[in-house]
């Protein structure tokens, strides 16, 4: 009988510790997700994967570039390639003037790519979107809270104007300066990440940095 | 184990509770994604422009902003900060997109070994390399564009070191222009008229509002001078033609072809007996004589009355009118057709002189002279020289030396010379030819090798103004937009590349070692200009320069002027030559060919751009077409009547163009437009005839400069027997005088025209 309440509270034990473990790792994953980025893990965080695998080092990129393996990439002469640096608003067009960047529709993507790469795989699938007119749908990388608002305009305007500061502590020239500032380095990036929380505290510290209001219809209305 | 009803309801109720919950927490997957839109959405329009600042190639000496819309030029309009135009432009200006996206621009050069054959393609490795086998131990002989800044300095080195004869082609040169203002001024830059802030503007046959020099910013300061000031100013043009200037001004003198500079030294005369201008200019002009001097000037003298067919009172009351002190500063202009004479350069340096009586140099309202460059290696008379037409004299002197090969670029003589000038036989007499175009053109189609050439949107280059605005002025040239046509190169550069290819040390003596490109060598000329330190760009380091002056189009520094005190020689008054070609004969049928230079296509250099075809004329609002302007009473006497084909003929040459009535032209005149009568070109060839055809051989005895307006020709109704109409735009009904009315009338309170005071 002894042994038998000994091998309960046993397993009690375990299961409290166990649940205890689930329980704070669960607690953690969230308060992670809650106060930052998520881990990226069960299909939080990170990348996710796109219909079309769009790379940003090689359109908005300067850098070197390499294939899956880490080889530089080669033009038809055998020189290395580098990304061509598009500027950020050349795609994302309605960043100055609209709440939203926007993607560029698949016409745009075709004006260069009806001759441009139109045996890589890749691009294969921008064609066939075009020629059976689909629209392709990107899953969504960058997500605020919900019942808040964010207009990239108003944002690009600020500091884009002469004497404003970036928080990087420079002088922001042209419109795809300030992009950085929110969404990283993402020329230098395979497959876009979110980098950075873009919660409420991540907005309101920036807010105040920068003598932005803060007061709470500046955001939620 | 026992499951009762009230358990299991417990348990459906929670996972269905459960369900709802756990499904509403949960975003559709569709939500979390963005949609690529197939098709443009229209308000995403494309566009986000840029403007870049360069110089304009189709009109000389204008600073033009470029408007680029990803990647393509949209829309060219006027520098606002430039010197010259203020940012105004012309239509030339405007068409230069045209020259841009011509559906003519050659795709790759083309060769061919025998001139009577079949041009085929080749790349630019094959055509460099034929070139250069081509132009190795032969006498080379280069024609182009008249040249300026940079390129003219490369061009100068390329002949001094390949040991080629060099000609500068322009089809209606002014070759006796720049020798007056020589001999006048002293100076060898066409000095700037301050027409803006004159009051009084004598102007003999220069068509300065439209064409000749730099009409657009003469435009401007016309603008000022009628509307700027307190006084209107007044202007009186003297022309055998009716042209936009004379439709302009308060009085327009219809003189007698070549009687221009007989007109001027009597007018001169009038000032000089009347003790009108400053006695010291007075004894200098005329070798201390006085009104003797130029006594055979007379305008009591019927040789006088003869030679310009206006009357002696006009004569007084203009000469009276130009030194009035009410009318000060006054300004005295000649060009065009008053220097196209046997006696040009005498008509130019007579009216240039009459500045001297009004004693307005360096003056405001009156001549302004234009300093050097403000680049040293830029101002050596070798490179001056590369931007002065060469004249009929000096054509054919080189058809008679005989060439060896020859390259042309921009130019396209086959056209733009008249038969005597002998350029079919220079072209038939050469080794080789190679053509440098950026489409074909009577000149490049009598080629062996025609060579793609970049469109100045494309490519580098500068422009040191002549005409300035009378003060030291830098254009630089930038290219716009990437090429439109890939498969194009640039003159200069591949100059540079046939220099090294014929082994000249071209490249070490323009010090352009690191950079062999015309680019590098107007970088070096700016690095020259940024020690300077002065004018209108200035920076802490030579980069920022560049970025300043690329962004502004050019340099200038408006302290950087001249003052000169002119020569004043004794005039020359000895009677001149006036002669004429053409028909000898007396009779009603025999007139005066006035040629002109069009509006819109110019010389005929610009003829292939639709835009410029389709502006009408300003005097006569016809379109697409080389018509013959004739007096509307002569008209009537000789039985013509619109549209009917007029032939016009002399010494056995004829030429053909549709009758356009005028009540303003001279009845002993008829008028046609260079330029036309191309037979190449998709919106050229076919166009009218060229009136070349029929001008006649004569040439100023002095400078060799043809005179272009000194044919007579007679003339032969042909009929309209298809009932053609002519392309104009104005309506159907003919042009006719004005009566002479009040445009404002003021009345008193009763109407009667009297005032209550």
């Amino acid at each position: 009988m002894l042994r038998k309440k000994y091998i309960f509270i046993l397993g009690l034990v375990i299961a409290l510790g166990v649940g205890g473990l689930v329980t704070t790792v669960g607690l953690g994953f969230v308060l992670k997700a809650w106060w930052g980025t998520p881990f990226e893990a069960f299909g939080f965080g990170g990348s996710p994967e796109q219909p079309v695998a769009f790379p940003h080092t090689v359109h908005a990129g300067t850098g070197l570039l390499t294939d899956s393996e880490g080889n530089p990439k080669l033009d038809l002469e055998g020189k290395e390639m580098n990304g061509l640096g598009l500027d950020c608003i050349y795609c994302h067009r309605a960043v100055t003037e609209s709440p939203y960047a926007g993607v560029p529709p698949v016409e745009f993507c075709v004006y260069c790519h009806k001759t441009v790469g139109s045996d890589l795989p890749e691009v294969k699938k921008l064609l066939e979107a075009w020629d059976s007119q689909t629209p392709i749908r990107w899953e969504r990388v960058h997500r605020l809270p919900d019942h808040v608002r964010f207009v990239h305009e108003a944002h690009m305007r600020y500091f884009t104007q002469p004497g404003n500061i970036l928080p990087s502590g420079e002088q922001a020239m042209v419109a795809s300066a300030v992009c950085s500032t929110c969404h990283g380095e993402i020329g230098t990036m395979t497959e876009v990440k979110q980098v950075r929380s873009l919660k409420m505290g991540d907005c309101v510290d920036c807010h105040r940095a920068n003598n932005a209001p803060t007061d709470c219809t500046t955001c939620h209305y | 184990m026992g499951l009762t009803r009230r358990q299991f309801l417990k348990w459906s109720g929670a996972s269905a509770l459960g369900a709802v919950v756990f499904n509403g927490c949960n975003i559709p997957s569709e939500e979390l994604q963005i949609v690529s839109p197939v098709e443009m959405p229209e308000e995403l329009a494309l566009g986000r422009d840029n403007w870049y600042a360069t110089v304009c190639g189709q009109d000389a000496g204008s600073g033009v902003i470029v408007r680029v819309v990803d990647g393509r030029a949209k829309k060219i309009e006027g520098n606002p900060d430039y010197p010259t135009n203020q940012g105004k432009h012309s239509v030339r200006s405007e068409a230069g997109l045209q020259a841009l996206y011509h559906p003519d621009r050659l795709a790759s050069p083309k060769y061919r070994s025998q001139r009577s054959g079949e041009f085929s393609d080749i790349s630019w490795d094959e055509a460099r390399l034929i070139l250069t086998e081509n132009l190795k131990n032969e006498n080379i002989t280069l024609i182009t564009d008249p040249l300026n800044g940079h390129l003219a300095l490369l061009i100068d080195e390329f002949t001094k070191g390949s040991g080629a004869t060099y000609k500068a082609f322009s089809s209606v040169e002014e070759g006796n222009l720049g020798n007056a203002v020589q001999a006048v001024f002293g100076e060898s830059r066409i000095p700037d008229f301050d027409i803006a802030n004159s009051k009084y503007i004598l102007s003999f046959g220069a068509d300065f509002l439209s064409t000749w020099q730099s009409p657009v910013r003469y435009s401007t300061g016309y603008g000022e001078f009628r509307q700027g000031g307190s006084v209107r100013g007044t202007h009186v043009h003297v022309d055998s033609r009716f042209s936009m200037t004379a439709a302009n001004a308060d009085d327009w003198v219809p003189v007698k072809p070549g009687g221009e500079g007989v007109l001027a030294l009597s007018i001169a005369y009038v000032i000089i007996r009347d003790g009108l201008a400053p006695s010291a200019i007075v004894s200098k002009l005329t070798d201390g004589e006085g009104s003797d001097y130029l006594s055979a000037f007379d305008p009591a003298n019927g040789d006088v009355q003869k030679a310009t067919g206006v009357d002696a009172h006009r004569i007084e009351d203009l000469a009276h009118a130009f030194v009035d002190p009410s009318n000060q500063p006054s300004l005295a202009i000649g060009g065009g057709s008053a220097g196209a004479h046997t006696s040009g350069e005498f008509n130019l340096k007579a009216i240039y002189a009459l500045n001297l009586l009004a004693n307005n140099l360096n003056k405001v309202g009156g001549v302004r002279f234009n300093p050097d460059s403000p680049l040293e290696s830029l101002n050596s008379d070798d490179v001056l020289s590369k931007g002065r037409a060469a004249g009929l004299k000096e054509w054919q002197d080189l058809a008679g030396a005989g060439v060896g090969a020859v390259v042309i670029r921009g130019a396209n003589p086959s056209h733009g010379l008249i038969k005597d000038a002998n350029f079919t036989s220079l072209m038939d007499n050469a080794s080789f030819i190679a053509t440098f175009a950026s489409s074909m053109d009577e000149t490049a189609s009598k080629s062996n090798l025609v060579l793609p050439e970049l469109n100045y949107l494309e490519t580098w280059g500068d422009n040191i103004p002549n005409p300035g605005p009378g003060y030291q002025t830098f254009g630089l040239q930038q290219p716009v937009v990437t090429p439109f046509n890939e498969n194009a190169s640039s003159f200069a550069d591949e100059i540079i590349k046939l220099s090294e290819n014929l082994g000249l040390d071209l490249v070490s003596k323009l010090g352009i070692d690191d950079d062999k490109t015309l680019h590098g060598l107007i970088r070096n000329g700016a690095q020259e200009l940024w020690s300077q330190g002065r004018g209108s760009v200035k920076s802490a380091t030579f980069e920022g320069f560049w970025q300043g002056v690329l962004q502004r189009g050019g340099w200038w520094d408006v302290d950087a002027t001249k003052v000169s005190s002119g020569t004043v020689n004794a005039i020359d008054a000895s009677w001149p030559t006036i002669e004429f070609g053409g028909e000898k004969g007396e009779g009603s049928d025999v007139f005066h060919l006035i040629p002109f230079i069009s509006n819109s296509i110019a010389d005929g250099s610009l003829a292939n751009l639709p835009w410029l075809q389709a502006t009408p004329d300003p005097v006569t609002s016809m379109t697409w077409h080389a018509w013959v302007e004739i007096n509307r009473e002569t008209a009537e006497e000789m039985n013509i009547k619109e549209a009917d084909v007029l032939e016009l003929s002399a010494g056995g040459v004829t030429v053909k163009g549709p009758a356009y009535i005028h009540p303003a032209v001279p009845p002993w005149t008829v008028s046609m437009p260079f330029g036309q009568g191309h037979y190449t070109g998709e919106y050229s060839g076919g166009v009218g005839e060229n009136v070349l055809a029929v001008v006649s051989s004569l040439a100023d005895k002095d400078t060799g400069s043809l005179a272009w307006a000194a044919t007579r020709v007679k003339v032969k109704n042909l009929g309209n027997t298809d009932g053609e109409r002519v392309p104009k735009m104005e309506g159907t009904v003919e042009a006719y005088e004005a009566e002479e009315r009040y445009i404002l009338q003021i009345t008193g309170p009763n109407g009667d025209g009297k005032g209550s005071h």
